[in-house]
Formats: C-alpha cells, structure tokens, sequence
C-alpha cells in the first residue's frame, strides 16, 4: 500500500513539473509585423520556448514553453527590450 | 574600368536579389537586414547587424546615377536615438553615419555620409522624412530629403500579407533642384518586404528588404 502510494505521489510530481507554460504578454508599439518578428525570432531561440504566437490586434505575444519549462519575467522582458518594444503585463496559465 | 565596376555591381546585386527595401535601419538585437533599393537616384546595397538596442553596424554601397555617375561605399553606423513605444503606435528618430571611398572614373576620393530618418506608425498610417547628406570631394557634395506618407488599406494581422498604398516624395536641390513624387506599393510578409512604385519621371522604383 505504501508503494502505491508513494508511486502515485511521484507519477503525480512528475506529470505536475513536466506541465508546459503558457505566457501572455502585451506589448507596447507593436504595430508593424515586419518588425514584430523580431519578437518571434528571439522567442524561438531560447531553449525553453516551444511555440510564440504575435496577435497584432491585440498587441500580444503568447509564448508557450517546452514541458517542464519556464521563462522568468526579467526574460521576456529582456526579449521584449531586446526586439525594440515596451512590454506591458504578463500573465501566465499552467 | 568602369565596365569592372558595373560588372561587379551587377554580380553583387544578382547575389543578393536571392535573398529580398527601406525599412528600419535596426533591426533586433542578433538580427541582420539587407536591404537593396533601385531607383531614379540609383542602386543602393546595405547589409547590418543589429547589436544593441539602439545600435547597428554595416555596410553601405550606392551606384549613383543621377546627373552624375559614381560609386560609393563604406562601413555605416545606425543609431536609434529615440524610440517612442505607444500602445497604438511607434515613433522612431534614427541616425546613419558612414565613411569610406567614392569613385568616379579614375578620380578616387574619401566620402562620407550622415542621415536622420524619423518616422510615425500605426497600424493604419505610416510618415517618414529623411534628410540626407553626401560628401565624397570634388565627386559629390549635396543633400536630399525624402518623405513618405501612406495607409494600409486593409488592416492585417502578423501572419498576413501586410499591403500599403504610399507616396514618396523626393527633393534633391543640388540635381537641378528637382522634385520627385513616386506612388508606391509596400508588401511585406513575415521577414520579406518589398517595394514597387513608379516615379513622376518616369522611373521604376524596386525596393526590398530581408531580416534574418
């Protein structure tokens, strides 16, 4: 009984960390997609990221990292910065 | 000689038309952009690497050839003086400096070259003026300005065919003081831009440009 137990706690643990992140951000002055994809490209090479999606209506960028993975705020913000913009507010979903 | 050169020109340019105007002279940081435009003026090749936020370092080359033919080409530094990052729009003031040789013929002369390009967007309207001037010695001392303005038609998402409907207008006081004003079409697409537009005298513009 312990085993079992213990097996579901570790099974739970693991498919609990190995969850991929959903990252959405506002970013100010992105109003060109010429431009924006530099956003898109930067996203892409960090190891982390799985897929970026730019909305320009919305002015939002949704990133979605790899299972078991994250990108710290200072990161997409650096990102962000990196590609020429403003970011506005981050809101993240598991 | 002069055959060499064009030649060269010629060579360079077939190169790069595999890769495809003017847009910003920065890119991202880590991104490279090369941008080509022919038109009344003449062929202009640039290629920068954008490595700071506010900094990109490249290379120009024009094959001029309005009133007078010469080449031109050095390193050139673009700077993003100011960035205004609006929640429905961006304005921009750039610099581009360069020095290097320009070439008329047997004449060799050092050259340099500082523009400030600052433009306005949104989603639906686009402005620009830039003001640009050359000195390469007894071969070429002049400026021009030039100022766009124009509206997307239709407004597109990142993923669309982005369409604009444009009028540049060109001034270049020291080639007879004339005035040029060319209707353009902008297209870009993910990372290709270009530009197609027919100038009031009568010459084809082609613009294109391509970031990686």
């Amino acid at each position: 009984m312990r085993h079992i137990i213990l097996t579901v706690v570790i099974f739970a643990g693991l498919s609990g960390s190995a969850l991929a992140e959903t990252i959405k951000t506002t970013v100010n002055g992105m109003v060109c997609a010429f431009c924006a994809t530099g956003i898109e490209k930067t996203f892409r090479r960090q190891p982390e990221v799985d897929t970026v999606h730019v909305d320009l209506p919305k002015k939002l960028v949704t990133i979605k990292t790899k299972p078991g993975k994250t990108l710290s705020d200072a990161k997409v913000k650096e990102v962000i910065t990196y590609s020429g913009y403003t970011i506005g507010k981050i809101v993240r979903e598991k | 000689m002069k055959a060499t050169y064009r030649l060269f020109l010629c060579l360079v340019l077939t190169l790069v038309v595999a890769l495809p105007a003017q847009a910003k002279p920065l890119s991202y940081v880590g991104g490279t952009m090369v941008m080509q435009e022919n038109d009344e003026t003449g062929h202009t090749l640039s290629v920068d690497y954008t490595f700071d936020p506010h900094f990109a370092l490249g290379l120009y080359a024009k094959y001029e050839i309005n009133q007078r033919e010469f080449y031109m080409a050095g390193p050139e530094l673009n700077t993003l003086i100011k960035r205004w990052n609006l929640p429905d729009g961006q304005g921009n003031i750039f610099s581009m400096t360069g020095a290097g040789i320009a070439r008329q013929g047997s004449n060799s002369q050092p050259a340099a070259w500082a523009a400030l390009l600052a433009d306005y967007e949104t989603r639906r309207w686009f402005f620009s003026y830039e003001p640009r001037l050359v000195y390469a010695g007894d071969i070429e001392s002049s400026f021009w300005q030039r100022a766009y303005a124009g509206f997307a038609p239709y407004l597109a998402n990142y993923d669309d065919l982005n369409t604009w409907l444009l009028l540049r207008m060109d001034h270049h006081p020291a080639k007879n003081d004339h005035f040029v004003v060319t209707p353009v079409l902008r297209f870009f697409y993910k990372t290709i831009w270009l530009e197609v537009g027919y100038s009031s005298n009568q010459h084809v513009m082609v613009n294109w440009t391509v970031q990686f």
